[in-house]
């Protein structure tokens, strides 16, 4: 099954990083209100990562307790399987927001067609974080509606934030692994049936939020390609951990 | 609203099914969607919730004790002078100083300040509440119910730990004791 341990490990650092880099908006947000909801979504996103860990745990008859910690503070960067979208720097506000947008929507879709696959526990998984993304997805689609609906400067910075994203959404749903035999045997979903139901929900609604998709197509990469953002996170988020490699917590 | 806060939305959370709704605090939102969703984020993590209401705090007539026996008080919040058309005003009332605003009921009124009186009559029995807040039914938005798979149901499963729980806590106070 190596296949399914690469793919979920990509899950899995996928909702790591961005969770990190939300946690960098705690003590940061423009009002105490989103300080907190974004301090609640970083804790959802590692709480869901620490599920796809303990599931990759499971499949290689690993400890759960410790093997998530393993994968997460002793990996070099270029072991890490996530996208670039999620390892990018925090940007403005509009940059944050709109990235958790794209990466709530592509989690839907991607977890509700996980829910139905044919391999239990990943079903079971995907049924219990699909509930919390929902919420993920009514806060940050509200957001950006109102931002890009809202004044010039606000709409402006949305669409900067779009131009910049953009490009990297391509890479959310490019096949990991054997990723296609998986797909056959009705364990993973098709990724191009993923990536055409992402396309279809995201784009009439950015366009109703008055932001227009740019036409430069999006860059293919393939999870083992990171940018230098990665090591820099990776550096401060394994610090403790390789300080004193081994201590009890 | 004040300068550059946005309105402030009072929150009611009903923590179990056949529950009263219960004043929570308040947030800051610009419209009662996000001061739903917020209320969510601030108040129903770790506390069980199966409903939140968000109410524009300009929306609330209130009274206390002392200022309803003392007839000349006009309390706070909105006067209506001229009668509207009759509407659903929910009331709400604490008992004790240390106690929260619990949802006690609804009257039918024409002005918050009837509304008061109405809820008075009602509800006060053989003890008068310490503080009564009224607001109209249309100034209420209410979570659906739908949501609570998304919104408030997550956190039951979550672990709520207390400080006191994590080891270094104990050692760190051992340490302190040693001198």
């Amino acid at each position: 099954m190596n296949g399914l341990y690469e793919y979920l490990l990509a899950m899995a650092d996928d909702e790591l990083i961005l969770g990190h880099r939300d946690s960098e908006w705690c003590g940061h947000a423009p009002i105490l209100e989103e300080d907190i909801a974004f301090a609640n979504l970083a804790l959802d996103e590692i709480g869901h990562a620490n599920l796809w860990y303990g599931l990759l745990a499971e499949i290689e008859g690993q400890d759960p307790l410790t093997y998530p910690d393993q994968l997460v503070f002793t990996r070099e960067p270029e072991d890490y399987r996530n996208i670039q979208m999620v390892e990018l720097p925090n940007g403005d506000w509009a940059f944050s927001l709109l990235r958790q947008y794209l990466f709530d929507v592509a989690e839907l879709v991607r977890l509700e067609a996980l829910s139905q696959s044919q391999h239990s526990p990943l079903a079971g998984v995907a049924t219990k974080i699909v509930k919390e993304e929902r919420y993920h997805h009514r806060h940050s689609s509200a957001w950006v509606r109102r931002l890009g609906l809202g004044t010039a400067e606000s709409q402006h910075r949305m669409q900067n934030a779009l131009d910049q994203l953009w490009p990297y959404t391509g890479e959310i749903f490019l096949p990991v692994g054997n990723e296609g035999d998986l797909a056959s045997a009705r364990i993973l979903p098709d990724p191009a049936r993923l990536q055409n139901a992402w396309l279809e929900w995201v784009s009439p609604f950015l366009q109703e939020a008055s932001l227009s998709i740019p036409s430069e197509p999006s860059q293919a990469l393939r999870r083992k390609e990171h940018t230098v953002h990665l090591k820099v996170l990776l550096n401060e988020m394994q610090s403790v951990a390789r300080s004193e490699s081994g201590a009890q917590w | 609203m004040t300068g550059t806060q946005w309105s402030r939305f009072q929150v009611f959370v009903q923590a179990k099914p056949g529950e009263p709704h219960q004043d929570f605090g308040s947030v800051h939102a610009s419209d009662a969607e996000l001061a739903l969703l917020n209320a969510r984020d601030v108040f129903a993590r770790r506390p069980e919730a199966v409903s939140m209401w968000v109410v524009p705090v300009g929306a609330i007539y209130t009274k206390t004790a002392e200022e309803i026996q003392n007839l000349s008080s006009p309390g706070s919040g909105p006067h209506e002078s001229q009668p509207a058309r009759p509407e659903t005003y929910y009331v709400a009332c604490k008992y004790k100083q240390t106690g929260t605003q619990t949802l006690t009921g609804s009257v039918e009124a024409t002005t918050p300040q009837l509304a008061l009186a109405e809820a008075i009559e009602k509800y006060a029995g053989q003890s008068l509440a310490l503080v009564w807040w009224v607001f109209p039914a249309s100034a209420v938005t209410q979570s659906d119910p739908n949501d609570i798979d998304s919104l408030y149901a997550p956190a039951r499963d979550k672990g709520f730990r207390m400080s006191t729980d994590f080891h270094t806590h104990t050692v760190m106070r051992e340490l302190k004791v040693k001198g």
